[in-house]
């Protein structure tokens, strides 16, 4: 993936979780991982398109949506209904709406899919020739892994 | 003795002269023959389920640009490839609502259908009358080639269908083909040459002998050192150094302990190793020797690969060399590393005038913080924060600079990863390894003069 991605999408993350869970968030360190990845239990997807393709997955388990949902509605959400999977797809929407805008400012286009919600029992996610750069986050609510796999069209 | 000629003789000859006559009228395979930029191919009858003439097939996002999209056959909907984009051939201009000649294709289970130029007749040979693929057919990798066969006056390149379009047979294509010695097994390793060594010397008496499996002893654990501290890995890429060093470090450590302890010793081993202008710009020699390799026709575009770029000091001269080379020629590099801080650092790439090197000068311009390449050198350069052992998505490429970088995988992933230069190198194209690296094994042929390690496809 060309390195003047990785940072858009590394800052979004950190501000807009930041922002919107009111606490202090970490960054883990930035690792690749190709062939098929495990999901925590729910995940949101993005896709991209225009100058390059490829999509951004925002994973974490069930625990964690239900508590990151109930801090952004500011109330206690206790099962997975559609307020939570549509909070989280709000979320993945803000996160990479905030890195396609810089990424704008930086000279790239991208467009972005409409985000979608998976969630449920030991599911993976497979990229045939892409691999992925995973950005884990540290928050009060728990672990996310902000999963992005771009390249060039060819 | 009579000048008549021996019965015998020419009644088996005569056999001979029958049983080629048979070989050739025994019509055992038969293929459908078509073009393809050009080019007269076959494909087995027996993959070819139907042919048809049909257009506007439906586009599918994101898939492989030589997908052209689905098609619906009488309620099957069937995938088309259009196997002049697969290939890299030209294709001609059409309306975008042309009809096209489709191939109906069936490989075990899998019905698809495949866009050719146009479809010849179906022509019967003989099997045996199928010749090998010689490596030189450039436009279609070998692999892919069943081989070639002649048939009233023409030639035809039989495809290998299976091997195309099966993903079994895919993955089976990658085996280590490199040998290389284990790294992990050194012991193992010098245990086997130990005995090598016996053989070819049965006279020479037991001390002598002992000596001999001592000292092949501390140069596996030499090794082994090389390779737990810095992940080095003693190889046939770099075998020659790797004796010509260790050589010289039982000079230098007067048969003391040649052993590697730490990180540090390690690094004392490996001084020397590097290529010149490593984390630096290569200096007008350098610039000049790489030059010199790269082939003296006009180009009009070049593709390069620059895997393990590091900070990109070789990319950003990599870049320069070739505009000074190829002014008019459309330059794209893509280059990559694992190493998150090294690569990040690279796009961005400042000096101060006076400490780049002449040859550079006329391609900086004054930026903000000092100087920077100016935006036709940027734009030639695609900096990737990549796993060469992932997957590499690469157009095929004239030219794969990767210095320095083979020695630090293990000896299967070299293997691998050379295996990948042969697949994504055109036919042409140009590999540059690290000084004291080579490939020269039965895939690979050194050019040049020497003072840049570079091969070619042999």
């Amino acid at each position: 993936m060309r390195v003047e991605y990785i940072n858009p999408f590394v800052e979004s993350a950190f501000n807009v979780l930041k922002e919107v869970l009111q606490g202090e968030v970490k960054r883990g360190e930035l690792y690749l991982k190709s062939t098929s990845i495990p999901v925590m239990g729910v995940a949101a997807i993005v896709g991209l398109a225009g100058d390059v393709e490829g999509r951004v997955l925002f994973d974490m388990d069930k625990p964690t949506a239900l508590k990151v949902a109930s801090v952004m509605n500011g109330e206690e959400l206790k099962v997975m209904d559609e307020l939570v999977k549509a909070t989280i797809t709000e979320l993945a929407n803000m996160i990479t709406a905030q890195a396609v805008t810089k990424l704008h400012e930086l000279g790239f286009k991208f467009d972005l899919t409409p985000p979608a919600i998976f969630t449920g029992e030991n599911m993976e996610v497979s990229d045939q020739d892409v691999e992925a750069l995973i950005v884990p986050m540290e928050t009060a609510q728990g672990k996310l892994e902000i999963n992005v796999a771009i390249r060039e069209r060819g | 003795m009579s000048s008549q000629t021996n019965p015998l003789d020419t009644m088996i000859l005569e056999r001979t002269e029958e049983t080629r006559k048979e070989r050739a009228e025994k019509v055992d395979f038969k293929m459908v023959t078509f073009s393809l930029g050009g080019k007269e191919y076959g494909i087995d009858i027996m993959n070819v389920k139907e042919i048809a003439r049909a257009g506007r097939f439906t586009y599918v996002p994101n898939a492989a640009p030589f997908v052209r999209g689905v098609y619906n056959l009488r309620g099957d909907i069937i995938s088309v490839i259009d196997l002049r984009v697969m290939f890299n051939l030209p294709v001609e201009k059409r309306e975008a609502d042309a009809v096209e000649s489709l191939l109906i294709l069936r490989v075990e289970d899998h019905v698809f259908g495949v866009i050719v130029d146009s479809i010849d007749k179906v022509v019967g040979i003989s099997r045996a009358s199928i010749q090998p693929p010689h490596p030189i057919f450039g436009d279609i990798n070998v692999k892919y080639i069943r081989g070639i066969v002649e048939n009233a006056g023409k030639l035809y390149i039989i495809l290998d269908i299976a091997k195309i379009f099966s993903p079994k047979a895919e993955k089976e294509e990658h085996p280590a083909h490199y040998e290389a010695p284990r790294v992990e097994a050194a012991p193992a390793a010098a245990a086997g040459t130990r005995s090598a060594s016996a053989r070819s010397a049965p006279e020479r008496s037991q001390t002598e002998r002992s000596a001999i499996v001592d000292a092949e002893m501390t140069s596996g654990f030499v090794k082994e050192g090389l390779f737990s501290f810095r992940h080095f890995a003693v190889s046939a890429v770099n075998d020659a150094w790797f004796r010509a060093r260790y050589a010289e470090w039982e000079r230098l450590r007067k048969g003391t302990d040649l052993q590697l302890h730490e990180d540090g010793d390690a690094d004392a081993f490996l001084e020397g190793f590097l290529s010149p202008y490593t984390g630096t710009l290569w200096g007008a020699d350098y610039l000049d020797a790489v030059a010199s390799i790269l082939p003296d026709t006009d180009v009009r575009s070049i593709n390069v690969w620059n895997p393990g770029c590091g900070k990109g000091f070789e990319t950003w001269s990599l870049a320069c060399a070739l505009r000074r080379k190829y002014p008019q020629a459309r330059v794209k590099i893509w280059a990559n590393d694992s190493d998150l801080l090294a690569i990040s650092m690279a796009p961005n790439m400042v000096f101060d005038a006076a400490s780049a090197p002449e040859p550079y000068r006329t391609y900086l311009v004054k930026g903000m913080n000092g100087w920077t390449f100016d935006q036709a050198v940027r734009d030639s350069i695609f900096f990737e924060f990549h796993d060469i052992l992932n997957a590499n998505p690469l157009p095929p490429v004239d030219l794969i600079l990767c210095r320095d970088m083979l020695s630090f995988l293990s000896p299967e992933d070299q293997g691998r990863v050379l295996a990948d230069f042969q697949e994504k190198l055109k036919g042409a194209g140009v590999l540059i390894l690290g000084t004291n690296e080579t490939a020269a094994t039965g895939a690979w042929r050194p050019v040049g003069s020497g003072a840049v390690s570079a091969f070619a496809k042999a």
